[in-house]
């Protein structure tokens, strides 16, 4: 039971009055005493409510200090917990930007092999790692160290030689899914693998790429387990991510060998065209000189063999049966013949090794065509050919007059010679940009189209019933093509068997520009 | 060049060791050429093979003083790093430095501090000792006795200050590089003479949260009670044992503890002395960084990030403001404000230049410890080992 702090006082107060009373004392002795003793009571009081009230404050304050305590307990259990949460927030707020950064150097990274030196100590720590070993699987037995980060030389080799002795890379391989490698382990490989890197935890996981080499990862988290709260899930993206690299550089290498590869046969190709093309200019020119050559040495005796026949054939040296003279002009028309070959194959000659320079004037077209039209009339005429001429207002060309002049008429001559009787040839100009086309069409047999792409060379003919009959050198047409080349023309043929051919070809409307102009 | 900017910044997060040390020292000397480095203070990370390192650095700068050691992250210019190293080169004509080292701390850690100091004053002949930056073992104790060695030689005229090593939170092996030697169980310094002066700011920003303890039983850097109570039930009763628990199984105790390091209050000041609890002793003792003394006062401190960037640049005006122009800055940063500021860690170095200015070089470190001058008494240096400061060392010219 509390007794209360007053209880005591009022007994002494009782005890001392009854002791006034029993004691024979005078009233102002007895007064005084009393007075002396209630005053003395009443401090007392006074003094005890003070100390008691102290005493209740003290024990207030003691109160809420012990709150206040229990409150620093919570604020700093709370801490603890807010500390770890933005630690564990920093750590993957650190890891995006790292993947996103490694994700960066991937994309430039055109090595499959270096792909996996890209994970460098900075990215690693980034990841929260502080030791880590990336290598390159060559088969299901080796791996090769691309990337050595905290970790010596020495233990990174025998951690290499520890997991290719053990057959771990072929597991890795045959199961590349990230784990999580802690001690204590009852696995004899993964203890000597712990031990080896002198980690409690490695995170192990293999890249497989479905192109390109693999790869393997080990990651040594230093710190509490709970930190690699998280690291399978980063382990799978940075292994996706990696596989992915090595994906895109290995197809980057294989499209880069590829065109390597055709640009070198390119290039051989080319070269080989080029050196062909050089001899067969070489030879083409060989034979240019060498038909040249025998040309001039042909003309020669053949102009004495016709200054003979010719004299010969006047009588001069005595009358000639008719036998005779009839030889002697065939030797003459022969020596002709043989004459206009020597020559176009000489002007073929000259034009190909570009002896004879294409004069650039203006040719006034009426002119020209009645020029042409005189040269082949009395064939025209005897065929009752009908010569249609289409000028398009055309009024000039430009170009070699005597050269063009050859080619209209060999042109026209090869019309007359295979449109029939009463058929109808036409010569047509026309504009046509910067160029004059120009059209020369019979009505004849037709030319079949296997035979059109040799038509130009030198000595080709025709296989038909005209050429059966009709002599000629083979030559008209390759000079012709060379003449129109050398005015920087073309020359093509349309032609329909039974219905008659056009010989199609092109002159500049200006003079051709010299190199110094 | 002027003589103000005859210091320069090499960093490099080359894998190679020997090549790392020898970029950061390449980059670093082309800034001086053409003087002669005449002494690099270096950070690298205790990942490196520290042997080569030096190697790499020496190859470039040549015989001279290398000073420095492994950290638990390095400080460059643009921020803090890891994996890397970090060094500053000088070439001042008119400061002479000393270079010292003393071994086996752990023993006699007096006799390895009067060593580095006899080692330091050599090269002064006379000139002004204007102050000591000393590097030690971060995983050891016993600085106060290794101040003492120094004193003797030094005096207590001049600041004497720096950093314990760390090891990038592995706490097995710390370096401190003494020239081409990378060392271990001492302490390394470089004495400042000549025409330069030294300020020091340190500030911590942890403010203390729990009751006021006082400590009944301690022995150097071993607490053993609290009240009377063993010390480690004052961590059981804050975070929970079932917490604590978790936390060593998890083997994350330590570095965790380090955002809550222990206060003890400074006699006559406001002040705290820091210290983290380095591991749990089986008869319930607290293991410290630093020592503690008996009778002192002692409380479980918290720490926040605002508070802590502005401890940051209020000692980055504490050690600049008597200076008439700072040639260098060394930031010496606890690994608890490393763990406590998170990603936040760049904005510190980002105040911290703001406050010097953005052409003064500076680098530093993540340490176990700072050596840290607690301010003069009649003109004499006090100094201490604290933990969860930021500590900063501008060297300069006296106003």
């Amino acid at each position: 039971m509390k007794l209360n702090p007053r209880t005591p006082i009022l007994l002494f107060i009782a005890a001392v009055s009854v002791g006034l009373l029993a004691f024979d004392f005078d009233w102002l002795t007895k007064t005084l005493v009393l007075m002396a003793v209630l005053g003395a009571i009443c401090y007392m009081i006074i003094k005890l409510d003070t100390q008691q009230r102290q005493l209740e404050e003290l024990d207030r304050l003691r109160t809420g200090y012990e709150k206040l305590d229990k409150q620093a307990k919570l604020i700093i259990r709370t801490d603890l917990e807010l500390h770890r949460t933005q630690e564990e927030l920093d750590r993957k707020l650190t890891s995006l930007f790292a993947l996103q950064e490694l994700g960066q150097q991937l994309r430039v990274s055109l090595q499959p092999d270096a792909i996996y030196g890209q994970l460098n100590a900075q990215l690693l720590t980034s990841f929260g790692f502080s030791q880590g070993l990336v290598g390159v699987c060559r088969g299901t037995e080796e791996v090769t160290w691309q990337s050595m980060i905290g970790v010596h030389e020495t233990a990174a080799e025998q951690v290499r030689h520890h997991l290719q002795a053990s057959g771990w890379i072929r597991s890795l391989l045959a199961n590349p899914a990230p784990r999580i490698l802690t001690l204590p382990t009852t696995d004899p490989n993964a203890q000597k693998l712990l031990e080896l890197l002198s980690a409690s935890t490695v995170a192990v996981a293999a890249v497989v790429p479905q192109t390109g080499p693999a790869g393997c990862i080990l990651l040594v988290r230093e710190g509490q387990a709970g930190e690699g709260r998280g690291d399978t899930e980063l382990l799978g993206i940075l292994t996706t991510q990696l596989s992915s690299a090595v994906e895109n550089s290995a197809l980057y290498e294989e499209v880069w060998g590829s065109q390597r590869e055709l640009e070198q046969k390119i290039h051989l190709r080319t070269r080989e065209l080029a050196a062909a093309n050089e001899q067969l200019t070489k030879l083409n020119k060989a034979k240019s000189d060498f038909v040249s050559a025998v040309s001039h040495e042909l003309r020669t005796p053949l102009a004495a063999i016709k200054g003979y026949a010719s004299l010969l054939h006047s009588g001069q040296f005595g009358p000639l049966v008719a036998a005779q003279a009839e030889r002697l002009g065939k030797i003459e028309k022969h020596a002709d013949l043989l004459a206009q070959l020597i020559n176009d194959l000489l002007d073929i000659a000259r034009i190909e090794s570009g002896r004879v320079t294409m004069l650039q004037r203006p040719i006034e077209v009426k002119e020209f065509l009645e020029t042409i039209v005189e040269s082949v009339k009395p064939q025209i005429d005897a065929k009752h050919i009908n010569l249609e001429t289409q000028l398009d207002g055309i009024t000039q060309l430009v170009g070699d007059p005597t050269q063009l002049l050859r080619v209209f008429i060999n042109l026209l001559s090869n019309a007359i010679k295979y449109t029939p009787e009463s058929g109808t040839i036409t010569l047509a100009l026309q504009r046509d940009g910067a160029q004059i086309r120009a059209k020369v069409q019979d009505t004849g047999c037709g030319i079949a189209p296997e035979e059109i792409p040799r038509l130009f060379q030198e000595f080709y003919r025709t296989s038909n019933a005209v050429n059966e009959k009709v002599k000629g050198t083979g030559l008209g047409l390759a000079l012709v093509k060379r003449i129109v080349e050398a005015h920087q023309g073309k020359i093509w043929i349309t032609s329909e068997l039974g219905k008659g051919s056009a010989f199609h070809f092109t002159l500049p409307v200006e003079p051709a520009k010299t190199e110094s102009a | 060049m002027s003589k103000k900017e005859l210091a320069a910044i090499g960093s490099s997060a080359n894998p190679d060791a020997f090549s790392a040390g020898q970029a950061a020292a390449l980059t670093a000397s082309k800034q001086l050429a053409p003087h002669r480095v005449q002494g690099v203070i270096a950070f690298a990370s205790s990942w490196y093979d520290q042997a080569q390192l030096l190697a790499g650095i020496q190859n470039i700068v040549g015989q001279v003083p290398v000073v420095g050691g492994t950290t638990a992250g390095e400080i460059t210019p643009l921020g803090p790093k890891t994996h890397s190293c970090v060094l500053l080169a000088m070439a001042y004509e008119d400061i002479v430095v000393g270079m010292g080292a003393g071994g086996h701390v752990d023993q006699d850690p007096r006799l390895a501090g009067y060593q580095l100091a006899q080692q330091a004053v050599q090269p002064m002949n006379g000139k002004p000792r204007r102050g000591l930056i000393m590097f030690g073992d971060g995983l050891l104790t016993g600085y106060a006795e290794v101040l003492r060695g120094i004193q003797e030689v030094l005096g207590t005229s001049s600041p004497v200050t720096g950093c314990l090593m760390g090891d990038d939170l592995r706490f097995t092996r710390t370096c401190q590089y003494a020239g081409d030697q990378a060392l271990t169980n001492s302490v390394v310094g470089l004495l400042f003479g000549g025409a330069c002066a030294i300020g020091v700011g340190v500030e911590h920003g942890f403010e203390p949260i729990s009751k006021p303890r006082r400590i009944t039983k301690a022995h150097e850097n071993i607490l053993y009670e609290l009240d009377g109570q063993p010390a480690a039930s004052v961590y059981e009763e804050y975070f929970g044992a079932d917490v604590l628990e978790n936390l060593r199984k998890e083997g994350g105790l330590t570095r965790c503890l380090i955002a809550y390091p222990l206060g003890m209050q400074l006699e006559s000041t406001e002040q705290y002395l820091l210290r983290n609890i380095m591991s749990f002793g089986q008869d319930g003792s607290l293991i410290c960084t630093g020592e503690v003394s008996e009778g002192s006062w002692v409380q479980i401190m918290i720490g926040s990030k605002e508070p802590a960037l502005e401890a940051a640049s209020l000692a980055t005006w504490q050690a600049v403001r008597n200076l008439k122009a700072v040639r260098f800055v060394l930031i010496f940063d606890s690994v608890s404000r490393k763990r406590l500021l998170g990603r936040a860690a760049a904005d510190e170095i980002s105040r911290i230049r703001k406050v010097i200015g953005p052409a003064v070089p500076v680098i530093g470190c993540y340490s176990y410890g700072e050596q840290t001058p607690l301010g003069q008494d009649y003109g004499q240096w006090r100094a201490s080992v604290q933990n969860g400061a930021c500590l900063i060392v501008a060297v300069g010219t006296e106003k």
